[in-house]
């Protein structure tokens, strides 16, 4: 069999997937020049396959997947997606909670859908801005960078799950601690948010060396 | 005397310079020619068929049975091709008798593409003039957009093979950069012809997906097979019509085979992407690989089966979802030297 290393195992030429239903359902006057093109060379080119955790329903999301993925250990994925179905499952169960406790007009505010829950905290928790080592003559200064959307959500998803990893009771189950997180998080509390917050601080304290930053 | 027995290498080296590749003339190219002709005529008297209508597979199927050979690599067995195959095709002197090359751009090392670099740019100002033209004539301008899906420039390899020297990866992004340019001008249709010359049909994509005629059992009910591999397993799929949504994996019902809910939404993707959840029943038989792969292989199995009850349209969405093609993903081999695929062992300073 002949492998190749160093390359993914798709021709170049080969096309990502796109998997939502409604993108096929629009009629053909509606699509700008670009998507026009896009069809176009969508049809001549090959595709490749859509992965295992990819699918058209609409219980599949990229973002929980992506945070399924970065809480597993040692591959196992029935573990962790089970961990995160719990916690939604509790994140639900405390705000209906909330819900029939609270006082008629503020049963509107509360938010009970747990993936908007999910989602908000997730773009609470994301830094603006980062920090990077830059090594000049001889000393490592800590120099305020901009940050890709990429790294932002890795950061935000990477600071939750450490949190919840290391800084809780004994006896805590993960879901317990995360939905609890999750919570403080959608209201811009909490240990994650603080984290952020001294990202930021650190950066503007490390202004004057923004000038070192040649990209 | 003496006799000198074993001499130094460099007294046995004769003074003889490095010569380039083997140069075929033309008589010697001819001559093969001939031969292979007279050859082809034999070979067809001793296989008893007519030597006037002896075509190349037929040489194959001759020289594979009087010749017959164990060896694994196709291009190392006994063949006989006509010499153009053969010998690769390779440019006639350059130069005159007197020494005087016929090119006015020999001496830069690459003429055919420094000629062909003139050429091009020739036929941009061409266009770029006529478009002034049209414009101080007040002529409106054309400005029909290519169809640049359908068509894509030569590569590097068949450019080479055209120009019959070297190209390098540089030189031949230069070239395409300024085709690129000369069909972005408005007035591009005049060079239309010379411009074919380096553009190539793509077929589209869909006409190599093969769909399955429907099928038709004993009481009326239409059903389809299809067959489907991830990784090391194989799956077949036959998807019922007139169905309630029922699913059987090797005769055990679909819950208890596959506990995991990620691969029971695999299952149901492509009816969940068609809109035809509760319409179809599915019996499948799978074998080898994992949970995962096994799912993988029954999803693209009644993707496949599922594409001949649905119209053309519809199969092209379930093939730019990613449904209808099988995933190359397999497990890298380990490498000696190193712990796993990628892993390298533990760097011991000493």
């Amino acid at each position: 069999r002949i492998m190749p290393v160093r390359w993914s195992r798709y021709n170049p030429s080969y096309l990502e997937p796109e998997v939502k239903k409604e993108s096929y359902q629009k009629p053909l006057e509606e699509l700008t020049e670009e998507e026009r093109e896009q069809m176009e060379l969508k049809a001549v080119r090959p595709i490749k396959a859509a992965p295992p955790t990819l699918s058209s329903s609409a219980f599949s999301d990229p973002m929980i997947s992506k945070f399924t993925n970065m809480m597993m250990k040692n591959g196992n994925k029935v573990l962790a997606r089970s961990l995160m179905s719990q916690t939604l499952e509790t994140i639900k169960r405390k705000q209906l909670e909330k819900y029939h406790k609270a006082p008629e007009n503020e049963k509107e505010t509360i938010e009970c859908n747990p993936y908007v829950i999910f989602h908000q905290a997730l773009k609470n928790c994301q830094p603006i801005i980062g920090l990077s080592n830059i090594t000049r003559g001889g000393k490592t200064y800590q120099v305020p960078v901009p940050l890709t959307d990429n790294r932002k959500r890795f950061l935000a998803m990477k600071w939750l799950i450490t949190e919840c990893r290391e800084n809780k009771h004994r006896r805590t189950m993960m879901p317990e601690k995360l939905s609890q997180e999750l919570l403080l998080a959608f209201n811009n509390e909490g240990p994650v948010i603080k984290r952020k917050h001294v990202l930021h601080k650190m950066a503007e304290a490390n202004r004057a060396y923004a000038h070192f930053r040649w990209w | 005397t003496l006799r000198l027995i074993c001499t130094t290498t460099a007294a046995q080296r004769k003074n003889v310079g490095a010569s380039g590749p083997e140069k075929y003339t033309e008589a010697f190219i001819k001559k093969q020619i001939e031969e292979f002709n007279l050859g082809k005529r034999h070979l067809a008297n001793m296989m008893g068929e007519d030597p006037e209508t002896f075509t190349q597979e037929d040489i194959d199927r001759a020289i594979a049975y009087l010749f017959p050979s164990g060896l694994f690599d196709k291009q190392a067995r006994p063949m006989m091709k006509h010499p153009t195959e053969v010998f690769p095709e390779q440019r006639k002197v350059q130069w005159g008798e007197d020494g005087r090359p016929f090119h006015f751009l020999f001496y830069t090392g690459k003429q055919s593409y420094y000629s062909l670099m003139h050429e091009t740019y020739e036929k941009l100002l061409n266009v770029q003039k006529h478009q002034d033209q049209m414009i101080a004539q007040d002529l409106p301008l054309q400005k029909e957009k290519r169809n640049l899906a359908g068509s894509r420039w030569l590569t590097k390899i068949e450019l080479e093979e055209m120009l019959l020297e070297k190209v390098s990866d540089d030189d031949y992004s230069r070239f395409i950069q300024l085709l690129e340019k000369l069909v972005a001008l408005p007035c591009a249709d005049i060079e239309e012809k010379y411009i074919q010359k380096f553009s190539k049909e793509v077929p589209v994509q869909l006409q190599k997906v093969v769909i399955e005629p429907l099928q038709y059992d004993e009481r009326g009910v239409a059903f389809s097979t299809g067959e489907g591999k991830r990784k090391t397993a194989r799956a077949t799929a036959v998807v019922y019509d007139n169905g309630t949504g029922k699913v059987t994996v090797n005769g055990i019902d679909v819950l208890h085979y596959f506990p995991v809910l990620q691969d029971r939404e695999q299952l149901l993707f492509p009816f969940q992407f068609l809109g035809r959840i509760g319409k179809h029943d599915m019996v499948c038989t799978v074998s080898g690989g994992g949970r995962s792969a096994q799912a993988g292989a029954i999803r693209l199995a009644s993707a496949r089966a599922l594409s001949s009850f649905v119209t053309e349209k519809e199969v092209e969405f379930m093939r730019q979802a990613g449904l209808l093609t099988v995933d190359p993903r397999v497990k890298e081999r380990k490498k000696p030297g190193q712990e796993g695929p990628r892993r390298k062992f533990t760097w011991k300073k000493r």
